[in-house]
């Protein structure tokens, strides 16, 4: 597309109007997303990454591929990966870990499946969370939303990071005692568990600005003045009008959760061996960089290209759902 | 010695990717490399500051009566911790041979062994000038029992050998240390450690053959009391030798700098080169290791302390042009892996696992060959009089590749003899006690993988390396990772620390076994065999007995390399320390 935003925007809006009488908002900006090629590659890439992921123990299977299998072959006395560029060959299209020989676009694959559940999980309850906490906060305002906002000042002053990184270890014995089952599963839902303490406040906050300037709005108070409920206005006059700016904050803040997975496990607060994760891979390779460069490269860009997709995503979401922005498109 | 626990520094990820594959790694092969001209002392001068450059965040102590890590033992010893005997600074194997340091002569035994005395030299002096007395000897070694201030991190043999009275104490002694005795219990102390003049008597409640070897160890070393700060001793000790500590600061450096009032005619074993040596700490492993192979500026005048990453190993002995600054060699460790014998009691199974576990992938996976060669004995091969390999059970694999066919049959035989072992064995599994580093993180899908071949579950638990001793002196997993070396070239320091009764370093909970009684007895005949050749053999049967049973699987003896600047001269490996001899090293150039 050559066209400004607003270019875009008053075509979509007369084309819209001439198909039929309204457009919410939501269709009106879907239709504007769609016309933003860089936003609709952005997507597709998502949906491959995504497909990846689900259909990751299939696809090994039909690749020949083992993301477990230890390789002797694949690596010489060293423990490094034998011939040239990481031991790229047809048995290991993207090379073998050094050390193991096992086969990196399958533990790539696999990765992306412990990166995605994360990042969506993780998103999803914060987004659940932070909403339901903002239109409280919006709606109930006094006492309430003070308390609300505070817990929110609260814990966005806790150095977040470092917290989850020391707190690791006795929360999923914690959990573990709990009865979630030992391991990986404990330690997932640990990594769920913090990231949606210390994440649901921006969108809280975004959500709780929305509501205070929605409900002053002559449709609300129609609403209200015609007697209808908490309910009716939350999910009927309230929420219709929230969710591009929730559409658009979700997709800006998957790309990082997937990330701050990656972060976590680098950090040495992820999975236990054997299995594979993106932020175990780079963690691990960055040692390697002098003797396999391509072990730390590959893991690096894949997940580069997934973070820039969803990037691109929200900001072609934005665009389309923000009449304000008005930006040059690429 | 414990074993150092190498903890990777985490780096921040850039996105940059540069240097392309070093060599093919095709005929790099490892065996002894002395060092060539940096392991001589060709064209050395005196003066300049030496660096040792290492990943470390700090001394581990630099209070002698604490410190048991084997570079740093040899590293203090040679600086500014002088102690009775001490080894000879030479290269090869008669660098185990001890020397007179502070004492006259090698010591002086009672008939029965069970009494030795040595006599301080004259005109041996601490940093202030004023004389090391027989009180200051006495005195040190009194420190080893006050275990509120030195915490059980140094040897105990001046708890297990001297004859003072059993009490309630923590050691089990019923001496509390120099910071809380009585009188009374001063007393004891006193009557068993005693001097007269410049001799100093210790009384022992074994006899001990090669006591002088003990006083070796810096826990043995002399510390006056006035100057004594108790737990704050480790960050500024006192010095009788070469060097004395200028400044000293956890994560930033140690500053060694001369000490003015040694007495070179005291002092028969260390000669002196450097002006300064300073440690730099808390550096990025990566870095390290670039830095060495650039060789420029200040780094020609640098060592490592911690090694050659492995990952750079073909990189170092691949190149040609390195040949005269690199080193490879045995550093007197042994790992093995320790199993809980009270949770794993059965014999069969504990063979089993020893089957199935693919030594030599674990072994690829730390970097191959370089790291080690496959053990069958927890003496180290250093040891050279008391090591023998063993014979290993029928069905474990010599070349350290996993024998799953036997290892299925023998859990086949565990099934019906021992069935609860069995089961915890395949369905609840195995807890793996590790070090959390990247290393392990692969070692332990080794783990699981061959050991799940014979039907074995492992679950791995990775634990902070910091605080990996610690923990599993307190809660120990069903298997759980070690490294040991011997304080002094006897075995007496490995089989009895390792398995016998009270062992400092025994985690095994083996004195529950049916065959641990006569083991211990064995060991206690051998702890008093004065006949060194009937007790190397006595050492060997043990060993073995210690195989047959499997209380604990060896791993490797390990190597280690090292990558010296190009000016260092002096380098070479001293084997009762496994690193060189630091106070000694010297610049060229």
């Amino acid at each position: 597309m050559g066209g400004t935003g607003s270019d875009t925007m008053s075509e979509a809006v007369a084309s819209g109007a001439a198909v039929s009488e309204g457009l919410s908002p939501f269709r009106l900006g879907l239709a504007r997303v769609r016309g933003n090629r860089g936003a609709v590659i952005a997507f597709w890439v998502v949906v491959f990454y995504v497909f990846v992921a689900a259909f990751a123990p299939v696809l090994v299977r039909i690749l020949n591929i083992d993301p477990y299998a230890l390789d002797r072959e694949a690596i010489n006395d060293f423990g490094l990966p034998a011939g040239p560029m990481g031991g790229i060959s047809w048995d290991h299209p993207f090379g073998v870990e050094p050390g193991t020989g096992r086969d990196i676009l399958g533990r790539l694959m696999y990765g992306a499946r412990v990166s995605l559940l994360v990042g969506a999980i993780g998103t999803f309850l914060t987004t659940v969370v932070g909403v339901t906490l903002g239109i409280v906060a919006g709606l109930r305002r006094g006492f309430v939303d003070a308390l609300i906002s505070r817990l929110g000042d609260v814990t966005l002053a806790f150095p977040s990071l470092l917290l989850i990184i020391a707190l690791a270890n006795p929360m999923t014995q914690r959990l573990e005692s709990w009865g979630v089952p030992a391991g990986n599963t404990a330690r997932i839902t640990y990594i769920m568990t913090v990231l949606t303490l210390f994440g649901w406040v921006y969108m809280a906050r975004l959500v709780r600005g929305q509501v205070l300037s929605l409900r002053e709005r002559e449709f609300v108070e129609a609403a209200r003045s015609f007697g209808a409920g908490t309910g009716h206005l939350v999910f009927k006059q309230l929420l219709p009008n929230l969710w591009p700016q929730i559409i658009v904050f979700v997709s800006l803040s998957l790309p990082g959760y997937v990330a701050l997975e990656a972060t976590l496990s680098f950090l040495g607060v992820g999975l236990l061996a054997p299995a594979a994760s993106w932020g175990i891979m780079l963690g691990d390779s960055v040692r390697y960089y002098r003797a396999a460069p391509t072990y730390l490269f590959i893991p690096g860009v894949t997940l580069m290209v997934l973070v820039l997709a969803f990037n691109l995503l929200g900001d072609g979401l934005r665009d389309a759902f923000d009449p304000r922005s008005d930006r040059q498109q690429l | 010695m414990k074993m150092r626990s190498k903890v990777l520094a985490v780096v921040a990820l850039m996105g940059l990717v540069a240097g392309a594959c070093g060599g093919s790694g095709d005929g790099v092969q490892s065996g002894e490399e002395s060092g060539g001209l940096s392991a001589t002392f060709d064209g050395v001068k005196d003066g300049g500051t030496l660096y040792v450059l290492t990943y470390a965040e700090g001394a581990s102590t630099l209070d002698p009566q604490r410190v048991y890590t084997g570079a740093e033992l040899g590293a203090w010893g040679s600086t500014f911790t002088r102690t009775l005997t001490s080894y000879k600074p030479v290269a090869g194997k008669d660098g185990t041979s001890l020397v007179a340091d502070l004492a006259t002569d090698l010591g002086t035994a009672s008939d029965d062994l069970k009494t030795w005395s040595f006599t301080l030299r004259d005109g041996i002096t601490w940093q202030d000038g004023s004389e090391v007395t027989c009180a200051d000897v006495a005195y040190g070694v009194s420190r080893t029992f006050g275990s509120e201030v030195t915490a059980f991190e140094g040897p105990q043999y001046a708890v297990s050998y001297l004859d003072i009275p059993a009490g309630d104490y923590d050691t089990g002694s019923a001496y509390p240390g120099p910071w809380l005795a009585t009188e009374e219990e001063q007393a004891l102390f006193d009557e068993a450690v005693n001097c007269d003049g410049k001799t100093i008597t210790f009384k022992l409640k074994v006899p001990v053959a090669d006591f002088n070897f003990t006083v070796s160890l810096l826990a043995f070393a002399p510390v006056p009391e006035a100057q004594d700060t108790a737990d704050q001793y480790g960050l500024m000790p006192f010095s009788n030798g070469p060097f004395k500590v200028e400044a000293y600061e956890e994560g930033k450096e140690l500053v060694l700098v001369r000490n003015e009032s040694w007495n070179a005619d005291s002092d028969e074993v260390r000669e002196p080169k450097v002006d300064k040596i300073v440690w730099q700490f808390g550096l990025d492993e990566t870095v390290i290791d670039e830095r060495m192979l650039a060789d420029s500026g200040d780094d020609k005048n640098a060592i490592v302390y911690g090694g050659i990453l492995p990952e750079n190993l073909q990189t170092v002995f691949g190149d040609d042009t390195l040949k005269d600054r690199r080193t490879d060699g045995f550093d007197g460790f042994v790992s093995y892996t320790m199993v809980n014998v009270e949770t794993v009691s059965c014999v069969e199974v504990r063979q089993a696992i020893w089957m199935a576990i693919d030594r030599e992938a674990l072994r690829t996976a730390s970097g191959g060959p370089f790291t080690g060669e496959f053990a069958t004995s927890f003496v180290a091969p250093l040891l050279a009089d008391d090591y023998e390999p063993a014979k290993l059970p029928e069905g474990v694999n010599a070349d350290g590749t996993p024998n799953v066919e036997a290892a299925t049959a023998k859990m086949e035989e565990a099934k019906e003899k021992c069935p609860e072992v069995y089961a915890k064995a395949t369905e609840d599994g195995l807890r793996f006690d590790h070090p959390d580093t990247d290393t392990w993180k692969k070692n332990m899908a080794i783990w699981i993988d061959s050991l799940g071949a014979a039907g074995i579950k492992i679950i791995d638990n990775p634990i902070e390396p910091s605080k990996y001793y610690a923990t599993i002196n307190g809660d120990q997993g069903d298997l759980m990772l070690a490294g040991w070396a011997a304080d002094w070239t006897n075995a007496s320091t490995v089989i009895p620390e390792l398995f016998g009764q009270g062992g400092g370093f025994n985690y095994h909970n083996n004195e529950e076994d049916p065959a641990f009684a006569d083991f211990q007895a064995k060991v206690d005949e051998a702890k008093l065999e004065t006949d060194r050749a009937a007790q190397s053999k006595l050492w060997k049967e043990l060993n073995q007995y210690v195989i047959d049973q499997v209380w604990s699987i060896p791993g490797s003896a390990t190597k280690a390399q090292n990558l010296v600047g190009s000016n260092v001269r002096g380098a070479y490996q001293w084997l009762p320390f496994g690193w060189y001899n630091l106070g000694d090293l010297g610049l060229a150039g």
